[in-house]
């Protein structure tokens, strides 16, 4: 994936966007010691869940007697395929349907109900014509470390010789300032990031660290702080 | 039960999220005739429907047959059986400084607070949270084949255990430094920033 952003001095490069995984110490092996791999597999579908049966058979007495008779509840020509390139739809009674209006129901923590609105899916703005800004906003490390939690984070790779010295850049001065930076979208710079059309929104800073010549810079992604909910008291 | 600095105390976990700070948001939908449409998984032969829990997960030798989970050998990168570790229940874990850069390198998979238990206290560690420090364990809820990283870290006024692994992060290297050029800066208090993202 590419990102769009801009630097220290306002100039903007695309560079590469990359998703961050845990490191994995342990894997699995058979009896024999080679190693196995895991696929997933169609166990049922709607036509063999219990809301179907209980339309062709009226009772769950009916359907218990089905099941030890003639296992309605399985179809054994495509139960167990492995399941590839699967796709989401919506679907009422009408079955699969295209033409859909989607409305969000907001609630409180309380679990009461703030409000239902249509819903909006915001575009992704990490790489758009309008890069992510450098918004010279700092936040010690520190103090960020302790008011937020960082739950999810991309490593901005550079592409080329000339992106290699504007990510160094840009990595050296936030190492230097033991800060991350507030990176913020939009034509005013004043968004908080989206990833995917319609995907959740996260305030991102951008962290630096070098290390002789090589650089490493993330951009961290929170979307939650560091604080007790009201709903839970400490003296609970 | 942690231990720190010898001083050992007993916890409770209290598991938090967005929802428990924030709120939620569900989708509801609708066709065209405003009957309520709900969101399936559609099976590459374009007929298959299947719900939440409709898949399996198989595990398969190198011939594509199965092979029961229960059979699997976990080993490390070296390809030696490792063994199981315990649950961090029921033990004391003996909680280390931790670098700061260590913390935030973790890919976080909870949040949890932590509370006295009843008739407890949790001071002493509130008081050397308030210093900044962050402190680290080995960390695992049921036992199994390997510990995440758990630190307990505190904002001004409770202790917080976040539990995660260490990214796999890679310093990129080329030949070249730049310089840099001074622009408008500002220092901001995390108050600025809304969370309130709903």
């Amino acid at each position: 994936m590419a990102i769009n952003i801009s630097n220290q001095k306002n100039r903007d490069a695309l560079v590469a966007f990359e998703a961050v995984m845990p490191v994995r110490n342990v894997h699995f092996v058979d009896e024999k010691g080679n190693a196995v791999e895991t696929r997933r597999l169609l166990k049922t579908d709607i036509e063999h869940d219990l809301d179907s049966l209980l339309k062709k058979r009226k009772s769950l007495s009916a359907i218990s007697k089905a099941l030890i008779k003639e296992d309605p509840e399985i179809d054994i020509n495509a139960f167990g395929m492995f399941l590839t390139d699967t796709s989401k739809v919506y679907v009422s009674k009408k079955g699969i349907i295209h033409l859909v209006d989607e409305v969000e129901v907001v609630s409180n923590p309380d679990g009461s109900l703030r409000e239902r609105r249509s819903r909006k899916k915001e575009a992704q703005n990490v790489n758009t014509d309008v890069p992510l800004r450098w918004t010279g906003k700092f936040i010690k490390k520190e103090d960020a470390a302790h008011r937020f939690v960082f739950t999810h984070k991309r490593q901005l790779i550079h592409v080329n010789g000339l992106t290699f010295d504007f990510l160094y850049d840009m990595a050296k001065e936030l190492h230097e300032r033991n800060s991350f930076l507030i990176v913020r979208g939009g034509e005013k710079g004043d968004k908080p990031i989206v990833m995917h059309r319609g995907g959740l929104q996260y305030n991102a800073f951008l962290e630096g660290r070098i290390k002789d010549d090589e650089y490493l810079l993330i951009l961290q992604l929170s979307n939650i702080e560091l604080k007790r909910p009201k709903e839970i008291s400490s003296e609970s | 039960m942690l231990s720190l600095d010898g001083e050992e105390f007993s916890v409770q976990l209290t598991k938090i999220d967005r929802e428990d700070l924030y709120g939620s948001v569900e989708v509801e939908a609708f066709d065209e005739k405003g009957n309520p449409a709900q969101l399936l998984v559609l099976a590459s032969d374009g007929k298959t429907l299947l719900n939440k829990g409709g898949t399996a997960l198989a595990t398969l030798d190198k011939n594509g047959n199965s092979v029961e989970r229960n059979t699997l050998k976990p080993v490390n990168m070296e390809g030696v059986e490792i063994d199981t570790v315990e649950s961090s229940f029921g033990v004391s874990n003996k909680l280390k400084v931790a670098d700061i850069d260590d913390y935030l390198s973790q890919v976080v998979k909870s949040i949890y607070i932590l509370d006295p238990v009843e008739d407890g206290d949790i001071k002493f560690l509130l008081d050397h949270l308030s210093s900044g420090l962050i402190y680290a364990f080995p960390f695992s809820y049921r036992g199994g084949t390997e510990y995440d990283n758990a630190f307990v870290i505190g904002n001004k006024d409770d202790a917080f255990m976040i539990i995660g692994k260490q990214a796999r992060f890679q310093f990129a290297k080329l030949n070249q430094a730049a310089h840099l050029d001074a622009m408008e800066e500002e220092e901001i208090s995390g108050d600025d920033i809304d969370f309130d993202l709903l």
